[in-house]
């Protein structure tokens, strides 16, 4: 039911001979990752984590057309680019299902800032893959009194710290053993933890989570507590000083906070300017480390909040 | 006898038709005063919501009459099918399958499809501009329509009259 979901979801976007040559191939739609759309050269599908050029057995490949990309880039975008000017910026835009569509091309400045992407060359669309329980390891080490402890996920990039938050998210707000199901709110910057649509989440987040899409997240903190006091905080990547303010000042209104920031290691995070001085101060009561050696999402350590390892591997 | 009331009838209904070409232009007056009212409605919706044509169309819908939300519900419906046509073919397919009651001259029809040409592929202000461009053309026609219109009642109603008393004249 949900694969067939998926599958039309996907094909929807897809120009015709895109979406034929797929339906050839008899792919299993939950095992698809990505579609890479390049003008001019060959459709590539990464499956089963493997890389596929199609057609797969034929000898001759199927490139990519500069219609193909056009015909797909007006289903995305329901033949209104405009609606999408906020996300093409970012280079890319969240289509039905929380799965992802990358474009580049040629940037279009004003100023110094990205205004828009002109003559689209690739396309890149991600299948959004939720781990439903990937975070009930976790789970006991990051709630206290069955509460959740301001905790900070640390990760390199592509080791599961969205996907960690989302399901950390979705556990805290539907409450269960290790905690008790709390007001969560979300400010998702990239629509990547909700993955939403038209402002609604795709991906489960737990039925007590307000989630405010496409907000920076320091403005987004802010109007959150004002508007919706949530008992917990989550957001995806803090890195800015305004973002650190917000952070402070979220702990300081009563919310916990479950935030994530890009490093390798504690020590790492600790050097960052802001999310250094947040743990130096102590500010958060539990570390989480991810790493990706074994599996994408694996837990390394969990910390403290003076750095003692709660656990490890 | 029997001529006078042949008489009568005949410049009372040649007259009848004068007056129906009267309410014929009055009525076609307020077609395109109500396809004003539609399009600027649509140019508000993407204004302030900046949502996809589709969603515009579909909440346009809900709030106009006859036959103009089958039109915007064809587009909505076609756009959701993605079955390969371009976004000029939905917009012109539609105006002709659904406005064609609406019997718009050639140069309003015309007019109204090259909106349609240059709606979804550019940026908000770029759409925006799109539909006041149009807006103010169609309010040209509106103004020359309705410069027009009173002479041409006028010359309806009196040649209507004088045609059946012409016809009158040579019948009997």
């Amino acid at each position: 039911m949900k694969e067939n979901r998926k599958k039309k979801q996907i094909l929807n976007i897809l120009a015709e001979n895109i979406r034929e040559c797929l339906l050839k191939e008899d792919l299993d739609f939950a095992e698809l990752q990505e579609i890479r759309l390049r003008i001019g050269k060959p459709l590539i599908v990464v499956y089963r984590n493997r890389e596929k050029v199609l057609p797969a057995g034929g000898t001759e490949k199927y490139a990519v057309t500069r219609e193909d990309v056009r015909e797909t880039m007006d289903y995305v975008s329901h033949y209104s680019l405009y609606a999408y000017e906020e996300e093409l910026r970012q280079g890319f835009l969240t289509i039905e299902g929380g799965h992802r569509v990358g474009v580049m091309g040629k940037a279009l400045l004003e100023g110094a800032r990205v205004k828009n992407i002109q003559y689209i060359s690739s396309v890149n669309i991600r299948m959004a893959h939720e781990k439903i329980g990937c975070a009930d390891r976790v789970l006991k080490y990051i709630t206290k009194n069955r509460e959740v402890c301001h905790t900070l996920i640390i990760s390199p990039p592509r080791c599961g710290k969205t996907t960690l938050i989302r399901d950390i998210v979705r556990q805290v707000s539907d409450g269960n053993d290790f905690v008790k199901g709390c007001t969560v709110g979300v400010v998702d910057e990239r629509s990547e933890i909700g993955g939403c649509y038209q402002g609604v989440a795709q991906n489960h987040l737990g039925m007590r989570t307000d989630i405010l899409d496409c907000c920076p997240k320091a403005q987004g903190m802010l109007m959150l507590i004002r508007s919706m006091s949530p008992q917990v905080l989550a957001i995806d990547e803090i890195g800015t000083c305004e973002e650190v303010h917000a952070v402070e000042y979220a702990m300081q209104c009563g919310c916990r906070l479950v935030a994530s920031v890009h490093a390798l290691d504690m020590e790492e995070a600790g050097e960052k300017p802001g999310v250094g001085d947040l743990i130096r101060k102590h500010r958060f009561e539990r570390y989480v480390v991810l790493g990706n050696s074994r599996h994408p999402g694996e837990i390394v350590h969990v910390y403290d909040g003076r750095g003692n390892i709660l656990c490890s591997g | 006898m029997q001529r006078v009331i042949g008489a009568v009838l005949v410049v009372a209904s040649t007259g009848a038709a004068g007056v129906l070409y009267g309410a014929w232009l009055k009525e076609y007056l307020e077609t395109l005063l109500y396809l004003r009212h539609v399009v600027s409605m649509m140019k508000g919706e993407l204004e302030y919501t900046g949502a996809p044509l589709q969603e515009v169309f579909g909440r346009v819908a809900a709030r106009v009459r006859r036959p103009y939300r089958a039109w915007l519900v064809g587009m909505e419906r076609r756009i959701d099918e993605r079955d390969g046509e371009s976004f000029r073919r939905i917009w012109n397919h539609a105006a002709d399958e659904s406005l064609s009651s609406l019997r718009l001259k050639r140069e309003h029809l015309a007019q109204l499809k090259e909106l349609g040409e240059s709606l979804g592929q550019a940026d908000l202000a770029s759409e925006t501009r799109n539909f006041s461009r149009y807006l103010e053309r169609l309010e040209k026609e509106i103004e020359k329509e309705r410069l027009q219109m009173a002479a041409k009642r006028r010359i309806g109603n009196c040649l209507g009259v004088m045609g059946g008393i012409f016809l009158v004249i040579i019948l009997l």
